[in-house]
């Protein structure tokens, strides 16, 4: 389980590095959300799994209660990670609108205008 | 338990809230702000007065216990940086009340304003790590926000690349709370110094690595070698006034987390790996940030590199603490007193730079001039911050690169006091660049462009504070010496977070925490 969680996180961080890497606004904000979503599942990682782990809303349980701290994190950060993808899609789209280009490298370089 | 240590996060959220309903009032949006940001310029000065005499402050949400609720802490250092963010804060709107244009004013300049006050004021006085990544996540917005407010091509096309570098950033700071967490089972500051203390083996090099990966997060926040591509393109974007703020503040926070982690949190054995790495990197911050600042012609340009080599500086007596615990004690002391200059030349100096490019219609040096005929307060003004900047006596410019280079010595690290010393030079020969060109060629105007008696009031009081600071540095040390004493030394740090819990009633907790 361990090895595949990492294989997976591997993949996905791997991914949207690519993206971001892309020449296309969209495609790096995508690569964002791949980058959010990997950085979730390594939380859910980083808090340990076993099948016999109960879920800690039930107290008075005699089992081991699973760690609830990085459930909470990943809750954190999804809403988090959600506003500002938000706010990032608008902007590209906004840079798209004003320069008729979703190509970075086509941006005018940093002047007065 | 003091509640209190809230109110300062809790007065600018509250009055964010108010001034987005008075959106379109500009008159009462201004007065509301700045009685706002008045009031917590005073609350923050209290609150230093008492953490000063009453020693580190705590306070744990919802009655919970240290390391499982979530802590505020004010020690020393966090009530220094808090009076600095609320003084220059109020004295930045004041600025930008007389100077931001009204298209941007209407899109939500004030309330933006307050919100950047909480997310800066939050991360300097949270005692958790994964609260410091969401005070830098609340800072974040708020400043993009800041730097499109108006909305115009080029605002825009600059946020565009400042959230997409700070994107990558956040994602890797919440890897690494994960991090944190997962190999030393909590994210209290307190808890990590305690815990991080008694590891060795291989569980310690696992630690320093992950911190190695936090301090690339901070680095790139604080705008340090080799990350600091981002800043001088999205500085000077931001409207006048405020990117008095932006310089004095932001990049200090990632200076204030690296303070805060690497010295007082992460202790394990070969914790000073880290640290060693950062007195290399300031070297390279302080020199390509001085010969950035060489070739450039714009004065906001100009200013935003020397952000990065001051920022040099800081890390450089952030990476002596790796030494003994004497040079150590020295090296945060001298880092504290460097930050509290820079922060109040730094902010006076954009807003002075904002003041001559209005005289004289444009901050392009090649075609400005004769600022010193035109308005010779504002170029005596500049005068003085200038030369504090690049540390000439009598100013608080000399005194900080003093404490710092006298702890590089004691030290004995030659190389980057040489690196530090040719630095400063070129800081002079920059600055009288700007007063060459600028301030002193003769002019082909006649009159001031613009208005600018008023501006000059906010400009004059960071002056007049960096000059005082030089002439009277002694409370100033003293106060950088005692914050240098608690953070070098976690003990009282401990003491006042991990109060013991009492028996009965003892909060249920889950997974590693319950352990303790």
């Amino acid at each position: 389980m361990e090895f595949l969680m990492a294989a997976l996180i591997g993949v996905m961080f791997a991914a949207g590095t690519y993206m971001i890497l892309r020449p296309s606004l969209i495609r790096i904000v995508m690569g964002f959300g791949l980058y959010s979503n990997a950085s979730n599942l390594l939380l859910i990682a980083c808090g340990g799994f076993a099948p016999d782990w109960e879920s800690p809303f039930i107290s008075e349980a005699a089992g081991t209660l699973m760690d609830p701290l990085p459930p909470d994190i990943i809750l954190t950060a999804i809403v988090i990670s959600f506003a500002v993808s938000a706010l990032l899609l608008t902007v590209a789209y906004r840079v798209y609108l004003d320069h008729d280009s979703d190509d970075p490298e086509k941006l005018p370089p940093d002047s007065l205008a | 338990m003091n509640p209190h240590l809230i109110l300062p996060l809790l007065i600018p959220f509250s009055t964010a809230i108010l001034l987005a309903f008075l959106n379109g009032f500009p008159r009462l949006e201004r007065a509301l702000n700045l009685a706002s940001t008045a009031g917590l310029t005073a609350l923050s000065f209290w609150l230093l007065g008492e953490v000063d005499r009453g020693g580190i402050q705590a306070m744990v949400a919802g009655g919970w216990f240290a390391p499982w609720g979530i802590a505020f802490v004010a020690d020393r250092l966090a009530c220094i940086m808090l009076c600095l963010s609320s003084s220059v804060g109020a004295l930045a709107l004041a600025y930008a009340c007389f100077s931001v244009e009204p298209r941007q004013e209407r899109s939500f300049f004030h309330p933006l304003f307050q919100l950047l006050l909480l997310g800066v004021n939050w991360a300097f006085l949270t005692g958790d790590l994964f609260n410091l990544f969401v005070a830098y996540e609340v800072m974040l917005v708020a400043s993009y926000g800041m730097m499109m407010v108006g909305a115009s091509k080029r605002q825009v096309r600059q946020t565009l690349k400042y959230i997409a570098i700070n994107s990558v950033g956040s994602t890797v700071f919440v890897v690494c709370c994960g991090l944190v967490y997962a190999t030393l089972g909590t994210l209290n500051m307190a808890d990590i110094a305690l815990r991080s203390a008694q590891l060795d083996g291989e569980r310690a090099a696992l630690v320093t690595a992950v911190s190695m990966l936090l301090m690339v997060v901070f680095a790139l926040k604080a705008a340090a070698f080799p990350v600091f591509f981002w800043l001088p393109d999205s500085y000077p974007i931001v409207p006048a006034g405020l990117n008095g703020y932006f310089a004095g503040l932001l990049t200090k926070v990632g200076v204030y987390s690296l303070l805060r982690m690497f010295v007082l949190c992460f202790r394990q054995p070969g914790a000073e790996l880290v640290l060693q790495v950062l007195l290399v990197l300031s070297g390279f911050t302080m020199l390509f940030g001085v010969l950035g600042a060489l070739c450039q012609w714009e004065i906001r340009k100009i200013l935003s590199w020397h952000i990065i080599s001051q920022v040099g500086y800081m890390v450089m007596g952030i990476g002596l603490a790796a030494a003994g615990a004497d040079v150590a004690f020295a090296a945060v002391a001298a880092t504290i007193f460097y930050v509290v200059h820079h922060i109040v030349v730094k902010a006076s100096l954009f807003l002075i730079g904002g003041i001559a490019g209005r005289v004289a219609g444009t901050q392009e040096l090649r075609a400005m001039g004769g600022v010193i005929d035109l308005a010779p307060g504002v170029a005596g003004l500049f005068l003085v911050a200038g030369f504090s900047l690049a540390g000439m006596p009598p100013f608080s410019g000399f005194f900080a690169k003093l404490v710092l280079i006298r702890a590089g010595l004691a030290d004995g690290q030659l190389a980057i006091v040489l690196v530090s010393l040719v630095t400063s030079l070129l800081t002079l020969f920059s600055m009288a660049k700007i007063w060459a060109y600028g301030f002193w060629r003769a002019s082909s105007l006649s009159a001031p462009l613009a208005r600018h008696r008023a501006l000059m009031a906010p400009a004059a009081v960071l002056v007049a504070f960096t000059v005082a600071m030089g002439l009277v540095a002694e409370p100033v040390l003293r106060l950088a010496n005692d914050a240098a004493r608690d953070v070098v030394d976690p003990s009282a740090y401990q003491a006042a977070v991990l109060v013991p819990v009492p028996a009965p009633g003892q909060p249920h907790a889950a997974g590693e925490g319950s352990a303790r």
